[in-house]
């Protein structure tokens, strides 16, 4: 295959299948030869958009017909198992945007048939390989903040975006019918960014999510502690708060980094030097070399034309094709892949556990009031509260 | 189509959907509405204020999604006439083709198989590949469809898929149908700053040329065109265009917001650099590999903000429309009120 362009097909012609397209452009040995959709309309724009010589609307059409090296999975997270397992029985090799699956068996079952077929599949965990973000593990491994103690992970997602007014506006979407509704198509990334430091298997959970405004029908905001052996980390999603950021904070022993992938800004703050009121100056000081520094970095990427949104899902693809050429293990180790998978089933049924986004409804009974406390689930929580009921102000 | 019976009225929730849904109370016709679940029904009340008990009364709501065959089926049933208004403004192409295009095929091909009378689609102006058009002629009807709507933007190309996809069911179905294409609609919850005046670069608005004129229509006088496309005599398989009698400059529109007491930052982009920036956009992208997208096409540039004149000949001859609110009132209407200063 060196010789050859690698040969790129696509299956589901939604928002994100733009990036990847635009981003297999970008590529020199890769082609999309062929592009997929349930909905023709759909395989129409996208071939018609970015030059795609051929549209199918049935992927075993599309197999047989384009023969591709590699298929890109962009459907909706409920159909990649069957997907990815149809393409590697024949002999396809297989990138699966995130979330991998719906869950952990089916998880699995996309690994061991990949490994059944000897093919590879790579999980699209492509923001590992943002520029700020390698930028900000070469710190940490350099050992400037010294042991990783903790991570922050935050991200910020617009209910109003593109994507977001779709889910919110639709009763019926698909996100909306995943075991972790929102969350389980949003925070695979910012979960393995805390997953890249706290390697332990089943860390202790605690997670909890709710929805902000009264108006929202599903949970909105989630807020999950992971308490591993040496590390632990927090993770907060929130659909309210602005600036909208992918931003990240590492605190290790000697100091801390804080990363934020929109702005591609990565500080460092390794505390202060000079005591009392010294410490006062020193520390706006030392900002204003962290921004110049900063500053510097963006201008020089800037001038080289450097900023793509996706740098890192293109250098992940690069890194997939490159596996495949040598024969390598995937670039996003399939342990790591399962792991992060059982990690948010893990925290979804803990939020499910905890979802006391509940109607109150109360009955009277034999002169008693009896609070019933009816979860989002249905389930009643029996006996929440039973109180008697004491006449107040009732004329005798 | 010459008696009132009974109308499907799609996106009647949105800015020129109410108008529309106006128009056709104030012309006695029964109407459906067709609203997705989400759609925003009290602010139908808010608009109508007073009249809303007196104007619900007329209206049966049915509540679902135009991509549901059933339903389609449903609504169209004993349907006389379907105007339908209802498409995406924003988003990426392939959440406007599913959310704009999709909807329409299954929307007509249920007009189809119910026999509707006919179907009114509300395209736009924006579908016409001027690019080749002489400076200063005049853009009708008669003007080619842009022949790489990809190339201009995402709306551009779902409207232009909506025609098509449109055309196709109505030739293959015998379905009766009339393109109307509205110009920039602009009012009062709109505002009058449309990307054909000028661009927004965070807080500036780079002012594109400002000698050419604007094709606008004042949202009520459109949905008067609209409404009557949908009862006229012998119009069936027309392309309308629908702009005002009085179209101003894009310098003009500025005098005016900014003599309404708004602000707004401008940077003037002469037209006869327009060319050149164009191509510098076009290679700098192509380079740098989108860095910064190319948003300034030779392509966009000539369909966008060409010099030329439009016509509504054809809107009145064969509706026998004239726009009521003058220019002026227009601009008095939409600009007394605090409102969004952007306009599609």
């Amino acid at each position: 295959m060196s010789n050859q362009r690698f040969r790129v097909a696509l299956v589901g012609c939604g928002q994100i299948a733009d990036a990847h397209l635009q981003q297999i452009r970008r590529i020199p040995r890769a082609e999309t030869v062929a592009v997929c959709d349930l909905e023709p309309l759909l395989a129409r724009q996208a071939a018609e958009r970015f030059n795609v010589p051929a549209q199918f609307t049935d992927l075993d059409q599309l197999l047989r017909e384009s023969a591709p090296d590699v298929l890109h999975i962009t459907t909706p997270v409920h159909t990649h198992a069957p997907l990815a397992c149809a393409a590697l029985r024949a002999g396809v090799h297989v990138y699966v945007e995130k979330p991998f699956a719906v869950d952990i068996t089916e998880a699995r079952r996309i690994v061991e048939t990949a490994q059944d077929c000897d093919r590879l599949v790579c999980l699209g965990h492509d923001q590992l390989l943002d520029p700020a973000w390698r930028e900000c593990t070469r710190l940490v491994k350099s050992g400037i903040i010294g042991d990783v103690q903790h991570v922050e992970s935050h991200l910020g997602y617009p209910l109003q975006g593109p994507f977001g007014r779709q889910v919110m506006a639709d009763r019926n979407h698909w996100v909306r019918r995943l075991p972790g509704g929102l969350f389980q198509n949003t925070i695979s990334h910012p979960l393995y960014r805390i997953t890249e430091f706290l390697s332990d298997a089943s860390p202790a959970i605690h997670a909890q999510w709710f929805a902000r405004q009264p108006n929202h029908e599903i949970p909105t905001e989630l807020r999950l502690n992971l308490q591993g052996q040496a590390v632990t980390g927090t993770l907060t999603f929130t659909s309210n708060s602005r600036p909208y950021r992918r931003v990240t904070r590492i605190l290790g022993t000697e100091g801390s980094i804080e990363v934020d992938l929109d702005t591609q800004l990565c500080r460092v703050d390794r505390g202060e030097r000079f005591p009392g009121a010294f410490a006062k100056l020193e520390a706006p000081l030392r900002d204003f070399r962290n921004s110049l520094r900063n500053f510097g970095r963006n201008a020089l990427r800037f001038w080289r034309g450097d900023f793509h949104y996706f740098d890192g899902m293109r250098d992940l693809f690069q890194s997939f094709y490159t596996a495949i050429e040598n024969g390598d293990e995937s670039p996003i180790p399939y342990d790591e892949a399962l792991r992060v998978t059982a990690l948010m089933d893990a925290v979804f049924a803990e939020c499910r556990n905890n979802d006391f986004r509940t109607s109150l409804t109360a009955d009277v009974d034999d002169g008693q009031v009896v609070l019933n406390l009816i979860r989002e689930t249905g389930e009643l929580v029996a006996g929440a509260c039973r109180e008697s009921l004491t006449p107040v102000g009732r004329p005798s | 189509m010459s008696t009132r019976q009974l109308a499907l009225l799609t996106g009647a929730t949105g800015f020129l959907g109410r108008r529309v849904l106006r128009e056709l109370v104030n012309q006695d016709w029964s109407i459906r509405c067709a609203v997705r679940p989400s759609s925003d029904t009290d602010a139908l009340a808010a608009f109508f204020g007073d009249q809303w008990q007196s104007v619900k009364s007329r209206i049966r709501f049915a509540t679902g999604d135009l991509t549901n065959t059933d339903f389609c089926r449903d609504i169209t049933d004993g349907v006389d006439c379907v105007l339908h208004a209802a498409a995406a403004l924003g988003g990426s192409a392939s959440s406007l083709v599913l959310n704009t295009v999709v909807p329409t095929r299954t929307l007509l091909t249920a007009a189809a198989d119910q026999k509707v009378h006919r179907v009114v689609l509300v395209s736009s102006l924006g579908v016409y590949g001027p690019q080749k058009l002489p400076r200063g002629s005049v853009l009708d009807e008669s003007c080619p469809l842009d022949e790489a709507p990809a190339q201009r933007d995402a709306y551009t190309y779902s409207k232009t898929l909506q025609e098509e996809v449109a055309r196709s069911i109505s030739e293959e179905r015998d379905l009766p149908l009339v393109v109307v294409r509205p110009g920039v609609i602009y009012g009062d919850e709109r505002g009058v700053l449309s990307h054909r005046i000028g661009l927004p670069l965070g807080p500036l608005l780079l002012r594109m040329g400002g000698g050419q004129q604007i094709p606008f229509t004042y949202v009520d006088n459109c949905a008067a065109a609209i409404v009557k496309a949908g009862i006229a005599e012998d119009v069936d398989g027309q392309i309308i265009n629908v702009v005002d009698d009085e179209l101003p400059t894009g310098r003009d529109v500025l005098r005016r917001y900014r003599r309404s007491g708004r602000k707004v930052r401008t940077i003037a982009v002469p037209h006869w650099s327009l060319g050149c920036l164009a191509r510098f956009n076009e290679w700098y992208s192509r380079k740098f590999e989108d860095q910064i997208p190319a948003v300034l096409t030779r392509h966009r540039v000539n369909a966008m903000w060409r010099p030329l004149k439009y016509s509504n000949e054809r809107a009145r001859r064969l509706l026998n429309w004239t726009p009521t609110v003058s220019l002026d009132e227009a601009f008095q209407r939409t600009l007394s009120n605090p409102s969004p200063s952007t306009a599609q």
